[in-house]
């Protein structure tokens, strides 16, 4: 490796990245709070799902017995139930434990001593692997002889469903425009020392730099606007981590569970390098746009 | 080592900058460019080192098809050729030495070839013991120097001048036009636009006149001015 080479090199992107403080602080300060603003939201994001997800976790589908249902056609259900995939846990619950349940469940509010026979049939309670399939999962069911009628709180999991799909569908787009608005903003710093450096870079032209090596230096200069602005936001969002998280949680309780998927680090660095992509791709349009012309 | 066959250089504006030019330079070749402000020096200068792309006709530099160059492949022609200008075009804030280097450097140069070549330019354009001042601290004359020791350091067979005395007062014309004789000497072909008419008349050199975008007058030793002494009149 020629030292000398490398040694110029950073030279120039220091002297670069020096010459206009207050316009490279205000390319770090945006990417900074944009990234802020994307690890909030990626955040609540996750949180929201994953109150959705525990939710959805808790739902049962219970599929009631016909009650002339034979004996062959219970166990013909059973084994269907056992090859299926997507099924987690499927159980049978005899009419007699249903009741014992229903006592359990309503006591104290309904009198079933009342009652003169189990009205309950036997049914299956099963729980789907992924509650994407639930609907699917019940409609089988439906199908199956011996089946009476399938429940799963149909209106709440396509709620939740839909839920999911929407806030999916919002976070990609406000994902979007933050990217946009970092871009903009490190592309217009980068064009000011462009333009603070166009005798330089015609020099370089006139001299038969190449293009890329032109470019190279703003280059860097846009990946440390984002890579220092990324780091900044990183820790910012550690002390609210440190800080505001226990409060949340004292307020919140299932704010706990709801955080869980999120690893701190993998999104730290997920973070970091998307504020270096927003870097290089600012500059490198920026320039590439004065290079042109 | 430059050709061109009837080049013309219409810009966007319609301005006829170039028209039907024809012109061989051989290898080694000293060659004056005279002619009025706005007769098409600097245009035909920018041709030749891609500044401009002609609109018609062929051009040829150091076997290079500039005509038909792709715009990926000029750094490349850029390297066979140094350019100076009236404005010398130095980096204020780099000393001499940077100025030159930085020429070097920003071709990629292995830094143990900047170190032996930046020395040897700034010895032959005298400069040496100046190296580490900053433009600023300069004479015209010497930021001139400097310019042709950055446009040589990375050994172009051809040199291009556009008004490189345009700024100077004759202490300093005659010095670098001198130089500008012994970079000749050393082998390489030098073509120099100007309207100093001092400085063509004493180095009886190829003159090659152009008006209003065309070639009049192609003298092998002539004057600034057309007729005087022995002129051989070629047409353009």
């Amino acid at each position: 490796m020629d030292s000398g080479k490398v040694k110029f090199f950073l030279g120039e992107v220091l002297r670069n990245f020096s010459r206009n403080t207050a316009m490279q602080m205000t390319a770090i300060g945006t990417v900074a709070i944009t990234i802020v603003l994307l690890g909030l939201f990626l955040f609540v994001r996750a949180a929201v799902a994953g109150v959705g997800a525990s939710l959805l976790d808790q739902i049962e589908i219970s599929a009631y017995l016909r009650p002339d249902a034979t004996r062959a056609q219970v166990t013909a259900i059973a084994r269907f139930l056992a090859q299926d995939p997507r099924v987690a846990t499927a159980k049978f619950v005899p009419k007699r434990q249903g009741l014992a349940e229903l006592r359990e469940r309503t006591k104290g509010t309904i009198d079933t001593a009342l009652l003169t026979e189990n009205p309950l049939p036997d049914k299956f309670r099963l729980k789907v692997r992924d509650p994407d399939d639930v609907p699917s999962v019940a409609a089988n069911m439906r199908r199956l002889s011996g089946i009476d009628n399938v429940v799963y709180g149909q209106k709440i999991v396509q709620r939740l469903l839909q839920l999911g799909a929407v806030l999916r569908r919002i976070g990609i787009a406000v994902i979007v425009v933050f990217f946009a608005v970092a871009g903009i903003i490190i592309s217009n710093t980068i064009r000011l020392t462009v333009f603070a450096r166009r005798r330089e870079i015609a020099i370089m032209q006139l001299v038969g730099a190449t293009n890329t090596y032109i470019r190279l230096p703003f280059i860097c200069e846009g990946l440390l606007d984002g890579l220092i602005g990324a780091i900044v936001a990183v820790a910012l969002l550690a002390i609210a981590r440190a800080t505001l998280w226990p409060r949340l949680l004292e307020a919140l309780p299932w704010a706990q569970l709801a955080a869980a998927p999120l690893d701190p680090r993998l999104l730290a660095a997920e973070l970091i390098l998307v504020g270096a992509a927003i870097g290089i791709l600012a500059s490198w349009i920026s320039v590439g746009r004065h290079l042109r012309t | 080592m430059i050709s061109l066959r009837g080049v013309s250089l219409v810009y966007p504006n319609g301005v006829r900058a170039i028209d039907n030019v024809s012109l061989e330079i051989a290898k080694g070749d000293f060659v004056f460019l005279v002619g009025h402000s706005g007769t098409g020096k600097s245009s035909l200068l920018r041709l030749l080192y891609r500044e401009a792309k002609c609109t018609t006709g062929e051009i040829t530099v150091d076997g290079i098809r500039v005509d038909r160059l792709r715009r990926n492949r000029i750094p490349a022609l850029r390297r066979h050729l140094g350019v100076v200008f009236q404005d010398y075009k130095l980096l204020i804030d780099k000393t001499v030495w940077e100025n030159v280097a930085f020429a070097m450097q920003v071709t990629g140069a292995h830094t143990r070839d900047v170190m032996r070549q930046v020395p040897r330019v700034l010895d032959l354009v005298g400069l040496s013991h100046k190296s580490r001042m900053y433009p600023s601290e300069l004479s015209g004359g010497e930021q001139q120097r400097t310019a042709i020791a950055r446009a040589l350091v990375n050994n172009p067979k051809i040199l291009l001048c556009d008004e490189p005395t345009g700024n100077l007062d004759p202490t300093n014309t005659t010095e670098i036009t001198a130089l500008l004789q012994r970079i000749n000497l050393k082998g390489t072909t030098v073509v120099v636009a100007t309207h100093n008419q001092a400085v063509v008349d004493r180095m009886r050199r190829r003159v090659v006149r152009l008006d209003d975008g065309r070639i009049t007058t192609d003298e092998e030793r002539g004057y600034y001015y057309l007729g005087l002494g022995q002129s051989q009149v070629l047409s353009g």
